[in-house]
């Protein structure tokens, strides 16, 4: 059973996040604040953490970089309302992924499972990832979509490269820029463009993506897909993406 | 304001009893003599009766027992005279005393004529010394009555630091000084002020027009002293001094000394003027002291107004949260799963809750709209992502329409705030959602138009009048003709239109009429991109 920490102040919270990780075969440790939180994630080694950010006695990003100082546990915070730069802020202190409240249980879930699988591929060395149709070979750097080639250009291989390795979990504008063009390029507008260029290559209505998603003022997301924008009511429907 | 009210009303009071005590001094005014022997007679008439009386007496003495007190008993009258009334009835007292003991007294009897040399400086002596005496005596009175007076003063202008101490506006303080002026030191003192109304108000035609237009010069030169103004056809003199020359524009207080300049004016002009540096002393600390206790309350409203955002934000987002986040685990459990009304009955709470979360965001949005504007952080977006993640946003509540999308693939990027026009697009999305019947389409298109990227809404739904398509966007407008169909707080799209207008954008509503449906159109300006650097960093 993989062991999640829940570090929140609000019982509610505790409450509902034990019944649904529990209920998809998790076992969970609560922590109320962020002395305890600290405490149980060095004695009980939780291969997850989900993190509130508003603790009572310790701002939730030092606790984030306290972790960060000596684990690479996956973490995944949850914040009220934060805005962009606080996102994109967290995400540099090694937070894997963020989740706002108000948010549903399958969210959280398909973020906890990216962020466990990517931490699984970084010791497995599985260098196959998948998303949806869409299959990134990173050893021999080719991408298939439903079995066929895809011919990608350098700068495209890069960007879906990046968001491959960190396949169902947000990428920041910056950590792209960095990865494609170098420090020197602080251009969000190329990476808009680089962004449209891969979506017509890979996704069936590139106005309409599903695999390349883009996050508000923070980042992009290499998203499984299939799940349309109108159908699916994703929040409350059982999630297509199960853990292991 | 009652307390100024009374104050105000007792100042029209003087100012009236002062005027009529003023127009029966004028009568006399014309016989200038008149004015001096008048506060004179009565002490000279004691004068003269005082010499009689001694001599008299001195008659009397003299039948029985010759003795020679005859310059000594008139030394009395001027000692009195003196100390009582000044050196003018001293003095009289002495010629008086002198000619009577010549006269009745000295050889040849009852004539002024002196027979014995002796006698002649008898009388010199007696006329000499009685001129110091009356001289210091009346010195002496002079003292006493200056020392009262100050005295007097002093106790006057404690009282009026005192009252000034109670003056809560500058205004009221300005009263307090006139009041002072008008009752205590009984001069007439009026307010002169710049404004274009001056003349419709209450000192109108009592202060002459020669000294109002100096006093607006003097308040337009910003004089710091007072200066004393006479008034060439009533021969009247007026102080006027600008009351706190720090504070532009409070006019000037002009004060009626009544005679010409003369010493006794000098000495009124310091009063004045001391009681106005008192005064504008007083306002300094009154601005100092409001100015403070404004920027004291708006700091607590600041405080206040956080403390509520934060809280509301805290205290009913959170357990909003749970409920949600609960919602989407009981939907997940096998035993609700399997039941479908219990499935419906998650679903609707689920449902219910978001919307309850939705306008709480919507007023805390409206509060910090109104509290600090909104500063975009404006970066470079595609506008396809903008209509993907508004329409997610609104899932849920779009699922009971059928949306179409019409999405030009190469439409510019634009650069603003992606978060606050997700928002607004979000909340016209919505709005179409609720204005339109469930199953009716609802098209959302992208495209280019001359500068512009133009993101539309159109319904089938319930459409705009007029009347309506005016109001559209203003705080809480809510159409009149759905109040129980749609719920809401008409905030929606005053919210929408001020996170579009912060991006320098504009929302545009059209509609063909009652029930042929609504088009809200989002304009976002496009820049102009730098097309072959944008092709050099994105190729290879």
């Amino acid at each position: 059973m993989t062991r999640v920490l829940v570090i929140d102040d609000e019982a509610q919270i505790r409450r509902f996040l034990r019944a649904g990780f529990e209920l998809h075969g998790f076992s969970v440790i609560e922590a109320a604040n962020a002395v305890d939180g600290l405490r149980a994630a060095t004695m009980s080694k939780p291969e997850l953490i989900i993190l509130d950010l508003n603790l009572p006695d310790l701002e939730g990003s030092d606790v984030l970089a306290r972790i960060r100082s000596w684990s690479n546990v996956p973490i995944i915070v949850l914040s009220i309302q934060a805005d962009e730069q606080e996102k994109v802020r967290l995400l540099r202190l090694g937070a894997d992924d963020y989740v706002v409240k108000p948010f549903g249980i399958s969210e959280l879930l398909a973020r906890s499972d990216a962020a466990l699988r990517r931490h699984l591929r970084s010791t497995n060395r599985d260098p196959v990832v998948k998303a949806g149709p869409l299959s990134i070979d990173l050893v021999s750097r080719t991408v298939a979509l439903d079995g066929k080639r895809v011919q990608l250009t350098r700068k495209e291989y890069v960007l879906l490269r990046v968001l491959a390795t960190h396949a169902g979990l947000v990428v920041t504008h910056q950590q792209l820029i960095k990865e494609i063009w170098g420090s020197h390029a602080e251009n969000v507008q190329y990476l808009r463009i680089l962004v449209r260029k891969l979506r017509q290559k890979v996704e069936v209505d590139p106005t309409r993506p599903l695999l390349i998603v883009s996050e508000s003022g923070v980042g992009y997301r290499l998203d499984q897909g299939g799940s349309g924008i109108m159908g699916d009511r994703r929040g409350i429907s059982p999630d297509k993406a199960r853990c292991a | 304001m009652s307390t100024l009210q009374q104050r105000r009303e007792s100042r029209d009071l003087t100012e009236n009893l002062l005027r009529s005590k003023l127009e029966a001094g004028r009568v006399r005014l014309g016989a200038r003599w008149v004015n001096f022997v008048t506060p004179n007679a009565v002490p000279m008439v004691a004068t003269l009766a005082m010499v009689w009386l001694a001599t008299v007496c001195l008659v009397v003495v003299n039948s029985f027992l010759p003795l020679d007190l005859v310059p000594l008993v008139y030394m009395l009258p001027v000692v009195v005279a003196a100390t009582q009334w000044g050196i003018v009835p001293g003095l009289v007292a002495a010629c008086a005393g002198a000619a009577a003991a010549d006269f009745f007294f000295y050889p040849p009897l009852y004539s002024f004529w002196l027979q014995n040399p002796q006698d002649v400086i008898d009388l010199l002596l007696f006329l000499l010394v009685a001129t110091v005496t009356s001289n210091l005596a009346a010195r002496l009175k002079n003292e006493a009555v200056a020392l009262r007076r100050r005295e007097r003063e002093i106790t006057e202008l404690h009282a009026f630091s005192q009252g000034l101490a109670g003056c809560l506006t500058s205004r009221d303080l300005i009263f307090a000084v006139q009041d002072y002026l008008s009752t205590t030191l009984r001069y007439r003192a009026v307010l002169i002020t710049t404004a274009q109304d001056a003349h419709s108000s209450d000192d109108a035609g009592v202060v002459p027009d020669e000294i109002r237009r100096r006093a607006v010069d003097m308040i337009a030169a910003n004089a710091p002293r007072a200066s004393i103004v006479s008034e060439p056809r009533s021969d009247g003199a007026w102080l006027v001094r600008v009351i706190a020359p720090e504070i532009l524009g409070y006019g000037a207080i002009a004060v009626e000394l009544g005679d010409s300049p003369g010493e006794r004016t000098e000495a009124a002009a310091q009063r004045v003027a001391t009681l106005l540096d008192e005064a504008t002393l007083t306002l300094k600390h009154l601005e100092v002291k409001q100015a403070i206790e404004q920027a004291t309350i708006n700091y607590r409203t600041e405080v206040l107004r956080d403390a509520l955002i934060g809280g509301v934000s805290h205290e009913l987002r959170t357990p909003l949260a749970s409920i949600l986040g609960s919602c989407s685990v009981l939907h997940r459990m096998p035993a609700i799963l399997d039941d479908r009304k219990s499935h419906d009955l998650v679903e609707a709470i689920h449902d219910q809750a978001g919307q309850l979360d939705n306008q709480i965001r919507g007023l805390l949005d409206a509060a910090r709209i109104s509290a600090k504007g909104i500063r975009p952080q404006r970066a470079w977006t595609d506008p396809t992502d903008i209509v993907n993640a508004a329409l997610k946003l609104k899932e849920r509540r779009l699922a009971s329409h059928r949306v179409t999308l019409d999405l030009d693939r190469d439409v510019p990027l634009v650069r603003v705030d992606s978060v606050l026009v997700e928002q607004a697009l979000g909340q016209i999305l919505e709005n179409a959602a609720k204005y339109s019947p469930a199953g009716s389409e609802i098209e959302v298109s992208s495209r280019r138009e001359r500068e512009y990227v133009v993101l539309a809404v159109k319904d089938q739904g319930s459409g705009l009048t007029t009347d309506e398509k005016g109001q559209l966007g203003r705080r809480s407008f809510r159409g009149d003709r759905h109040p129980d169909s749609a719920s809401g707080s008409g905030l929606g799209l005053w919210i929408a239109s001020t996170f579009i207008t912060a991006n320098g954008g504009t929302l545009n509503a059209e509609s063909l009429g009652l029930n042929l449906g609504t088009t809200i159109s989002v304009l976002l300006p496009t820049v102009s991109a730098d097309a072959p650097a944008l092709a050099d960093a994105v190729n290879d």
